[in-house]
Formats: structure tokens, C-alpha cells, sequence
């Protein structure tokens, strides 16, 4: 019967759920959200997109000129497992994971991270 | 009174997951039970070929939500074994810790589903409720409730410093409390007694004989865990006891896990005590030489077992996962035997089956109690014989 | 009569306290259910419609009548749809024999005697039926949850009448009014018969199918039992008719051992709605602290121990009048 105690005690106790469009937990620390790339950082090496478990990751050239150097991560978020091999595989720490994780959303395109083209490529 | 046939799946409320029973009843009482697997396979076998050995610990990962951590463990296992090396002290021990949240939260998730299924619904959601703190730990360390991707070839990816510790300290004395006093409930409670006391017995001789696992054959009697008879990670130096119950009906499966819960709790403490410093990874090498290895572990809801064969690349050429749900489907079959129409989603429940890790490329007859595995060109010579009998019946 | 006083009548039956009144009040009642269920769990329960979800069950019935109507093919069409609006029908008449004491009236809208064997026979009526929507929708688990109705029904019910009986015994009258206008001037019967009444809610417990004795609708086990075939509209007349039957085995409880809408001081029909919800809140809470019973332990629980313990309470009125 100690069902019914506790029954009667959760009568006048606030209730856990949350209501969460008004309410949000905030998520651990290490709580892995959104990717986020640091393209200055990035050195095109290629290592996230050859660890990637989930084929979302697609090295693009930006920059002809630098060859193999001159390739950036595109990342599709619609893809993405949310698995943190890039973050680990990165050389130069240029991949993070940020706290973001509302990412739903009816247009696709938004969920790919293009690289920015270099400020002096721009032709005329 | 003629036999009445009901199905069961691959759709019902009582079924987290699609797999089809035909139950042929007198009146109310079960007199055979036919499964009918496979409506999750997903190939991931095949797929593990496909892909490099970090690739495939995460795809290991989702091979089940709920025991994550057993099969990337499992399977990190198999490839350091391949490599020859083996993962730091420490690296040892937060890969236990995890193991056990992760079972207690396995088999949190299972007790609530039992009282659901029981039409207990207060007590699956207060189970519920605690079982968010153990999720939170888990987030804490890991950076993810449900696919915690920790454990990487050589180690694991992230530390357990002081101010997880504490916090998870508390956490697990408060589920420890909360674990007495639920099985206080499911004790004492005269629902709960009349509904799992006596219902779906599995004798100890079928337990052995139909080679079921985990706490459902802990709950036979048959002293059977590999945490104890093949150490991994650093059972070797963590204190537990080995749970098990001998009235070999549902409340003995249940008062196993309820217990396994206790132990998991005492067995991170002590881990937590006892945690040598030092790093937590080595560096691997991408290409694992030649070879073939196999890892055990005791799984929440038995042995996982995973075969690794290397031919010396990236990839590996053949991974085989044999998970606990499919080695207790046989011994399922043999409990629904003369139940009570009311009791088959307790017992199916009882066994803690988990279908979408169980469905791969394995066929099982039941009624002959064998499973073999079928190789591609056996699998295509037999659809060519299946399609060419099926015409001839179309002719004919 | 003069004309106003057949406009009374007309109010009377059909505004306050007749089948508008009813209907708005179960689905309040339905409400409070829920809300106290859903916090008893440290949930939130009903929250979106209405100020803390007040209006969910309007919105509830309003989806479902909104929804199309299905007949699947082979069911027995005229007993399968005619069903839920004889149900509502059943349910509603049984109403107007609780006194409820609005207009301060002392008895009910309708108050004979013998209304009380009515008032039974209604109850048992109501099953029945549930029982016909559940075999004339050719569904396994529509039958097996048929069945399972009819099999409790015949356990319960003994007990729930004698229980029932007893109280008669007691005030020696077969008027459902009178017996509640009896206790006013002397003790409640639940001082009396306590255990008729704690047998009485009992048998009420599984009249309603609420856990522990929800087995013929056992969503896990049967999908959903004998209303497993029954959706839209039909399945919304029956979810109405289950909230006023909610209300009425209540009052019915009410009236057999609180004293109906008798009390102290103040109107009548609050001390009755504040004794309603007393008889809900406590069925919830049993709904709350158990797991569901097999069949044959549904059975066992009410032919081995309420049937006779509610035995002993009629031979105790008998033999003890008060």
C-alpha cells in the first residue's frame, strides 16, 4: 500500500514533466548538437570526411588554385548522426559540436553547412 | 472447444517492436506458439563489411538503443584483440561505468515496461521518471542520452572527472533508494504477485537445454553471467555477486533485474573508489593486421556475442553479431506453452526482447530448435528454388 | 398543469439537472479523472485546451465526431451502430433516477418506487451492450473482449446487488430518493455498511473497467477488447456514455451511503456534486495504486472474497436493522 502514500504525497508536489516549448533543460556540456566548423582552422585535409560513418560530410573545392589544400568540408546536418567522429578525427581542432539541437525545419537546404568562399577568389 | 487461432503482430500495443506470434488457443489457455522474425533486418552485417573499423563502432552503436554501450564495447573489444593492444587502466574503468549505467537504465526501462504491460501505469511512470537521472549521468559523460559513442578503438573518448563523480554519486543513491523500494512494490503488491507469481515458468532443464541467456536464465536457477565467467574490461578488479532467483517464473526474471540494478549501482561506486589515473587512449593504427577474434559480454539482457575477421585493411571482412533476444526466442516459445491469453504480454515482455538487434542475416526454425546462417550464394540459390517450386505450382 | 409547469418539466429533463447538465458534468468529471490521475504520477495530465486543460475532453469528444464513420464489412451493421446511441440512451435514463437536489427538490426527476431495481437492471443493461458492440464487430480481439465483459459482469454484478440490497434492506424502501432522504435525518450508510460500501466500490471499480478490473478492454493484451473495431463516432458516443456512466455509478454511491444530496447546510446540489467527486477521486486512486487482474483472478477476487463479505453485510442489515 505504500503506493498510495506516495499516490497522495504526488497530489501536492509540483510535476516533473516539463512543458517544453515554454520550459527547456539545458544540456550537459558535452552535449553534442549542432556541427559547427571553424573554416579558418581548417586545413582541407579530409580526415572527417574519410571517418565519416554516415557519408555526410563531402569535400568541396573552393579554391582550385591550392589543389588538394584548397578543399573544405560541406556538411549535410540531414545526414549527420550526431556521432562526434570529425570532432576526434580533426587535426587542427577545427570542428566542434555546439549545444544547438532544435534543428528540425521544412527546408532542407538549411541543414547544409556550405564553406565560404575565400574573400579574394571573387571574380569580376 | 475448437482451437482458436489469434494473431500477435507484427503490430500490437503490447509489441515495442514488430515480430509476429500466431497463438493457437483452447478458450483463453495458449497450446502453441509460432514466431515469425525478421521484420526489422536491416542488413547491418553486410553493412559492417562496407565500411572502416571506426566506422563501424558507431554503426555497432545503433545496432540497439537501449544496450549501446554493450555492442560498441563488444565489438572495440574484438578489434583490440585483432590490433594486439590493449586500452589503459582507467580507459578500462569508464567503460565499465558506462556498462553498468547503461544496464541499470536498460533495466529501469524493462521494469517499467513490465508494469505497463501489467496495466500498472503508476509505477511505469514513476520507473520512468528515475529512470531520467541515470540519462542525465549519462549526458554528463558522455555527451548523449541514448548513443553515447564513449568507447573508440584504444580507449575511450572522454574522462570522468571529480564534478561528474559527485553528481553521479548522488544520482545513484537516490536510485538506490528508489530500487529498494520499488521492489518493496513488486513484492508486496497482491496485482503484481497474482499476475507474475507462477506465470511463464521456464524449468531449469529447458533453460539449459534451449540455451537461454541472461537474467531470463538467471532466473532459472542456472548461475550464468559472463561478467563473472569471462571477465572484460575491469571486472577482474571490481567486486560484484552473481543475481540469481530459482522460482523460475516472471518474478524471479524481475526480482534478477531489480537486484542486477543494486549491483550495477555498488559496482560503479566501488569503480568510482578505486579509478587509477592516468590516460584514457592510445593512439591505433587505421589498418588492422589479419585475424579473427571474438568478444563476449554480458549484455542487460544476456551474452552479446561478436565475431571480427580481418584480412589485414581498413575494413573488416566479415562481423557476426549474435545478440541475447534471439538465443531467448526458443525458450520464449517454451513459456507461452499453456499461458493464459492475459499473461502473453508479460511473459514476451519477461524475456526483455529486443527485435531490431536480433533480426540479421539469421534464419531460425523453431519448431526444430536449429539456426543457421546462410551465406549470400546459399541465400540466392535458395530464393532460385523457392521461385522456381512456386511456379510450378503456378503451372500445374 | 399549466403551461409553465410543463416548461419546468421540459427544462427540467432536458437542461438542469437532465441531459445537458449531465453531459457537460461527466465530461468535467472525466477531466478530473484525468488531472488527478495524471498528478498522482507527477505528471501534468490534460494542459492545452482550456485553463490547465479544462476543456480536453470537449475537445476529445468533438475530434471524434468530427472523424469519419467506419463500418468495416462483415460486422452485424444494425446491432454495431445502433449500439453506442442506446448505450448514451441507457446511461442518460439511468441519471434521471439519482435525487440530485437541484431546484432543491428532494427527488429525483424520476422518483417511483422501485426505481432502484430500475436503476440496476440499467447498469446491467449497459454491459449488455458493450457486449453486443464487441461480438457484432467480428474481430477477434472484439470478442475475446466481449466475452471477458460478460464473464466479469456476472461476478461483479452479484456482489454490487447485494451490497446494494442490503441498503434497501435497511431503509425499507425500493426508492432511490427516499433511501438518500432516510440517511439525512440519521447516520450515512457509510458509517453503517462500511463494508458494503467499500464491496460496493469495489464492484463499481470493475462496472467502470478501470484497473484492476479493466481486463475487457486490456490494451496490451486484446489491442483494445471489445472496443477495438468501434472509432469515430460511435467510439465518441461510447467514450461519453463511459464518462456519464463514471457519474452515475458515483451518484449511484452517492445516494446508496453518502446521503445523496442531503447535508448540513447550504444547497443541496453542491453537497451532492462535492460527494460525487469524493467517490471519484477515490476511484481513481484505486485505478492509480494497481496493476490489472487476469480474468479468472477477476473472477476468483469477487466469488471468493466480495461476494461473500457482501453476503454477510445483507444478513447483518437483516438481522441488525438500524
Amino acid at each position: 500500500m505504500s503506493v498510495i502514500k506516495e499516490l497522495l504525497k504526488n497530489l501536492f508536489t509540483k510535476p516533473i514533466t516539463l512543458k517544453y516549448p515554454q520550459e527547456r533543460k539545458p544540456p550537459a556540456e558535452r552535449f553534442r548538437g549542432r556541427v559547427y566548423v571553424d573554416y579558418d582552422k581548417c586545413i582541407g585535409c579530409g580526415l572527417c570526411a574519410r571517418d565519416c560513418p554516415a557519408s555526410a560530410i563531402e569535400m568541396v573545392v573552393i579554391e582550385p588554385e591550392k589543389g588538394i589544400r584548397g578543399r573544405r568540408p560541406l556538411i549535410d546536418l540531414s545526414r549527420c548522426i550526431f556521432c562526434g567522429q570529425c570532432e576526434l578525427s580533426c587535426p587542427r581542432k577545427a570542428i566542434k559540436f555546439i549545444h544547438e539541437y532544435e534543428l528540425a525545419t521544412s527546408d532542407k537546404k538549411s541543414l547544409l553547412l556550405i564553406p565560404p568562399k575565400p574573400k579574394g577568389s571573387q571574380k569580376p | 472447444m475448437s482451437l482458436f487461432e489469434i494473431p500477435l503482430g507484427p503490430q500490437h500495443p503490447a509489441l515495442k517492436e514488430p515480430i509476429r506470434f500466431i497463438f493457437k488457443l483452447d478458450g483463453e489457455i495458449v497450446v502453441g506458439a509460432e514466431p515469425r522474425l525478421g521484420y526489422v533486418h536491416r542488413g547491418v552485417e553486410k553493412l559492417a563489411e562496407t565500411r572502416t573499423f571506426i566506422q563501424d563502432v558507431y554503426l555497432a552503436e545503433r545496432i540497439c538503443g537501449i544496450c549501446s554501450a554493450a555492442h560498441t564495447t563488444c565489438f572495440v573489444q574484438a578489434v583490440e584483440e585483432l590490433l594486439g593492444i590493449e586500452p589503459p587502466p582507467r580507459a578500462k574503468y569508464i567503460r565499465l561505468i558506462v556498462f553498468e549505467l547503461n544496464r541499470i537504465q536498460s533495466h529501469l526501462l524493462w521494469l517499467g515496461i513490465l508494469a505497463y504491460e501489467m496495466g500498472f501505469d503508476t509505477l511505469f511512470m514513476y520507473i520512468w521518471r528515475d529512470r531520467e537521472r541515470v540519462l542525465d549521468v549519462l549526458e554528463m559523460i558522455t555527451g548523449n542520452r541514448v548513443l553515447y559513442a564513449i568507447n573508440q578503438i584504444g580507449g575511450v573518448r572522454h574522462d570522468i572527472d571529480d564534478k561528474i563523480a559527485a553528481y553521479m554519486r548522488k544520482a545513484l543513491s537516490y536510485l538506490r533508494e528508489r530500487t529498494k523500494y520499488y521492489k518493496g512494490i513488486v513484492e508486496r503488491d497482491p496485482t503484481i504477485n497474482a499476475r507474475a507469481v507462477e506465470v511463464g515458468i521456464l524449468k531449469k532443464r529447458d533453460a539449459i537445454a534451449l540455451c537461454a541467456v541472461g537474467p531470463t536464465t538467471r532466473g532459472s536457477g542456472v548461475k550464468f553471467d559472463i561478467r563473472a565467467d569471462d571477465p572484460y574490461a575491469a571486472l577482474d578488479e571490481v567486486p560484484f555477486n552473481v543475481v540469481v532467483y530459482d522460482t523460475e517464473d516472471v518474478m524471479a526474471r524481475t526480482l534478477v533485474r531489480i537486484d542486477e540494478i543494486l549491483e550495477s549501482i555498488s559496482m560503479i561506486e566501488y569503480a568510482l573508489d578505486h579509478m587509477p589515473s592516468g590516460d584514457i587512449r592510445v593512439r591505433v593504427p587505421r589498418v588492422v593486421p589479419a585475424g579473427e577474434a571474438v568478444s563476449r559480454v554480458e549484455a542487460p539482457r544476456g551474452e552479446l556475442v561478436y565475431y571480427v575477421r580481418s584480412a589485414g585493411g581498413e575494413k573488416p571482412e566479415r562481423v557476426k553479431v549474435r545478440t541475447p533476444t534471439l538465443a531467448n526466442i526458443p525458450a520464449l516459445c517454451k513459456m507461452l506453452e499453456g499461458a493464459y491469453v492475459a499473461d502473453i504480454p508479460v511473459i514476451v515482455a519477461s524475456i526483455d526482447p529486443c527485435l531490431a538487434c536480433m533480426d540479421r542475416a539469421i534464419f531460425v526454425d523453431v519448431s526444430k530448435e536449429k539456426v543457421w546462417v546462410w551465406s549470400e550464394r546459399e541465400l540466392r540459390r535458395y530464393s532460385l528454388r523457392w521461385y522456381r517450386s512456386r511456379e510450378g505450382v503456378r503451372r500445374r | 398543469m399549466s403551461v409553465l409547469e410543463y416548461l419546468m418539466v421540459l427544462v427540467k429533463t432536458l437542461i438542469y439537472p437532465g441531459v445537458i447538465f449531465v453531459i457537460i458534468l461527466s465530461l468535467i468529471y472525466e477531466w478530473v479523472d484525468r488531472k488527478v490521475y495524471a498528478r498522482m504520477q507527477n505528471r501534468i495530465g490534460p494542459f492545452y485546451v482550456g485553463p490547465s486543460g479544462f476543456l480536453q475532453p470537449f475537445a476529445d469528444f468533438l475530434k471524434l465526431l468530427s472523424k469519419e464513420d467506419i463500418v468495416p464489412p462483415h460486422v452485424d451493421y444494425h446491432v454495431f451502430t445502433l449500439s453506442p446511441i442506446i448505450t448514451l440512451y441507457l446511461v442518460l435514463l439511468a441519471m434521471f433516477l439519482i435525487p440530485t437536489g437541484a431546484w432543491n427538490e428532494p427527488y429525483a426527476i424520476l422518483a417511483f418506487e422501485g426505481d432502484y431495481i430500475l436503476a440496476l437492471a440499467l447498469t446491467t443493461f449497459i454491459t449488455i451492450f458493450s457486449f453486443f458492440a464487441g461480438w457484432s464487430s467480428v474481430n477477434r480481439f472484439g470478442v475475446i473482449g466481449a466475452m471477458r465483459a460478460l464473464y466479469q459482469m456476472i461476478s461483479y454484478e452479484i456482489s454490487m446487488f447485494l451490497c446494494a440490497a442490503a441498503v434497501a434492506l435497511d431503509t425499507r424502501t425500493l426508492c432511490l430518493s427516499r433511501m438518500a432522504e432516510v440517511q439525512a435525518s440519521g447516520l450515512w450508510y457509510i458509517l453503517l455498511h462500511p463494508l458494503g460500501f467499500v464491496v460496493f466500490i469495489l464492484s463499481m471499480q470493475a462496472e467502470l473497467d478501470k484497473v484492476p478490473f479493466d481486463t475487457p478492454e486490456a490494451k496490451t493484451e486484446i489491442v483494445g477488447g471489445w472496443l477495438t473495431e468501434i472509432s469515430g463516432k460511435k467510439l465518441a458516443f461510447f467514450r461519453l456514455a463511459s464518462d456519464i456512466k463514471l457519474f452515475f455509478c458515483a451518484s449511484l454511491a452517492t445516494t446508496l451511503y453518502l446521503a445523496g444530496p442531503w447535508g448540513p447546510l447550504g444547497p443541496n446540489i453542491l453537497w451532492f456534486l462535492a460527494k460525487v467527486t469524493f467517490v471519484i477521486i477515490l476511484v481513481t486512486t484505486l485505478r492509480a495504486a494497481f496493476a490489472r487482474f487476469r480474468i479468472d483472478q477477476v473472477l476468483a477476487v469477487f466469488w471468493k472474497y466480495a461476494i461473500p463479505l457482501s453476503l454477510v453485510q445483507v444478513l447483518i442489515a437483516l438481522f441488525i436493522p438500524h
